[in-house]
């Protein structure tokens, strides 16, 4: 689970690196997409995005703009220095190179052959579904204290309710409200009920803060 | 403008509902109704009995194998743990004896209602006892096990080929069920009015979600601000619904009622008040006769203070189904005959006074939060249905 295997994109619109930009930026309109892979050979050699394509030629209605097309080639205006991923990489870990490089995507290349395309569309969804939020449920916000067994103690709570956990997100550490008292984990869980109130009392009297839903 | 109205009800009708102390409780809908006769509000109208639907009815939007579930789950012979699949047997959905035809029950009063409205022998019709909004093809969720608004369009559609529903849910909760069975299909707009999902179950219902395939922009969304008051709702409401209706042009709308968005709800967390519930019903009766010759179905939904809202909440919108006025003064006779049983102090006027729900300190700034999400809903839902 959550590997960019898992969540990558596997038929791939690639091009060759003499295709003229106008070929890249008609198939970037047809298929709707942002990022084409080039490939020579059968090897990655560059990527090029709508932008690229877009800034390598002059505007609407300049009259350069049609030669311009049909002359400029993919391999003038692709990067050639492409960062990749492999299926196998934790998605956190594309995520993270992609918001680091301030890059859309990577392609995903395994013993040398291109074999998908990560895009920060393809993380958000593994999010959405890593919080479960295509799933119904609740929303709830409990405090924990950076402890062994809290997790477990406040998952515990919704086991004796019989309301099933759809899905777990826990934070970094935070200063307690209570000066002088142990750091706390946020919890985020999302549970399979329409009426939290049950699950609320006995987390309370378990010793959680529960931060949503609020008090009436 | 007004017309003639029906009231679909019978007492098998409240047999729906799980039980102990949970907070789905039929005698709301008694609470109700007896609270619109004491007022007088039932004296030219004869409660119309309807049929349970039938399989062939809710197999229309479930499917066989859920619908064969519910109805042996009810004779309680499954293993908790087959039930626990279809979403049974759960804190929010506890099976009872009798589950299936109760729920059937339910779902044959809103399809007789909207058949009754169809053939002409009604303007507009209500069945308080409908609105189970959240019900999914294969699984019961949040007190819901077969959804009658579903069923009923499903139905309708086959009946009068050609024929366009607008839905419309002010239930504090996203409409789920009914957007997702009607999410590809351009004959039924969807339209759902809620707390936002990030706060609410089911945590869907955001303004992005549209439609699909064919059905792109026939799902409208306004997800609203914890703690929204009658100003804020009611102005969202008009800036949306009126215009997206108009632009959809319905030959009927159903409207799920659901009042569990006023500020006593113990399950969500908006802040309406009565006002909220006369205005809705007021409008929507007005768009049913400027769109659709006044074809209009009413049903119920949500509610769980039902000592204190429920029962006028819907008592406003039965005056606006049968276009009377909403009097002022709850009754002696109901009052004294609820007082003892409810566990709270029962409020004396059918009406809430605005002095009892003073603004709120951010009132401003969810009105402003509010009304940016109405303008995306406005920008982004009106140019698909145009």
């Amino acid at each position: 689970m959550l590997l960019v295997g898992d969540s990558m994109t596997r038929e791939i619109v690639t091009l060759a690196p003499d295709e003229t930009v106008g070929t890249a930026l008609a198939l970037c309109r047809e298929r709707r997409i942002r990022h084409l892979p080039v490939l020579s050979e059968g090897r990655l050699v560059g990527i090029v995005s709508d932008r690229d394509l877009r800034s390598a030629t002059p505007a609407f209605g300049e009259p350069e703009r049609a030669a311009a097309l049909q002359k400029v080639l993919v391999e003038d205006v692709m990067a050639d220095d492409v960062i990749s991923a492999l299926p196998d990489d934790p998605i956190e870990q594309a995520a993270n190179t992609m918001r680091e490089r301030r890059i859309g995507c990577l392609p995903v290349v395994e013993s040398g052959e291109l074999v998908g395309i990560i895009t920060a569309s393809d993380v958000m969804k593994a999010l959405v579904y890593l919080v479960g939020a295509n799933e119904p449920g609740s929303r709830m916000e409990v405090a924990v204290p950076d402890r062994p067994g809290s997790l477990a103690g406040a998952a515990g709570v919704f086991g004796m309710c019989g309301i099933n956990i759809v899905s777990v997100a826990m934070g970094p550490t935070r200063e307690p409200e209570e000066e002088g008292s142990v750091r706390e984990r946020i919890v985020v869980f999302r549970v399979d009920t329409i009426d939290t109130s049950e699950a609320v009392r006995y987390l309370e009297e378990a010793g959680y803060s529960v931060l949503w839903p609020p008090k009436a | 403008m007004s017309g003639r109205a029906a009231i679909v009800h019978d007492l098998a009708l409240e047999d729906y509902g799980f039980g102990g102390d949970h907070p789905f409780d039929p005698l709301r809908v008694r609470l109700a109704l007896e609270l619109c006769e004491t007022l007088g509000l039932l004296e030219d109208y004869a409660f119309v009995s309807s049929g349970p639907a039938t399989d062939e009815d809710l197999t229309t939007v479930h499917s066989l194998t859920y619908v064969r579930m519910v109805q042996k789950a009810g004779g309680g012979s499954s293993p908790l743990s087959d039930l626990l699949d279809y979403g049974l047997g759960t804190p929010d959905n506890p099976v009872f004896p009798g589950i299936h035809e109760a729920c059937a029950r339910v779902v044959g009063g809103v399809l007789a209602a909207s058949r009754l409205v169809m053939a002409g022998e009604a303007d507009h019709a209500m069945c308080i006892s409908g609105g189970l909004h959240h019900a999914m093809r294969s699984r019961a969720s949040g007190f819901c096990v077969y959804n009658d608004a579903g069923v009923a369009i499903s139905r309708l559609k086959e009946e009068h080929p050609g024929i366009r529903i607008a839905y419309v849910d002010t239930d504090a909760h996203h409409g789920d069920g009914v957007q997702w069975m009607f999410y590809s299909d351009p004959d039924v707009l969807t339209v759902s009015m809620h707390e936002s999902g990030r706060y609410l179950f089911p945590g869907s219902g955001g303004i992005q979600e549209r439609g699909r395939h064919d059905g792109v922009g026939y799902s409208v969304n306004v997800p609203l601000e914890p703690f929204t008051d009658d100003e804020s709702w009611i102005s969202c409401f008009e800036a949306i619904v009126p215009e997206v209706l108009r632009a959809f042009d319905p030959d009927l709308i159903l409207s799920q009622n659901g009042c569990d968005g006023h500020a006593l709800d113990p399950l969500t967390h908006l802040s309406a008040t009565t006002r909220f519930y006369e205005h809705v019903p007021r409008r929507v009766h007005d768009l049913a006769h400027e769109l659709c010759r006044g074809r209009w179905v009413a049903t119920g939904g949500g509610g769980y203070d039902i000592w204190r809202v429920v029962p006028r909440a819907w008592t406003a919108l039965w005056a606006a189904v049968s276009h009377q006025e909403l009097p002022e003064i709850v009754p002696e006779d109901w009052l004294s005959k609820w007082s003892e049983k409810s566990p709270v102090g029962l409020p004396p006027l059918v009406r809430d006074a605005p002095e009892d729900y003073p603004p709120r300190a951010r009132a401003a700034k969810i009105a402003e939060r509010n009304l940016r999400t109405a303008e995306e809903v406005v920008d982004t839902v009106l140019p698909g249905l145009q």
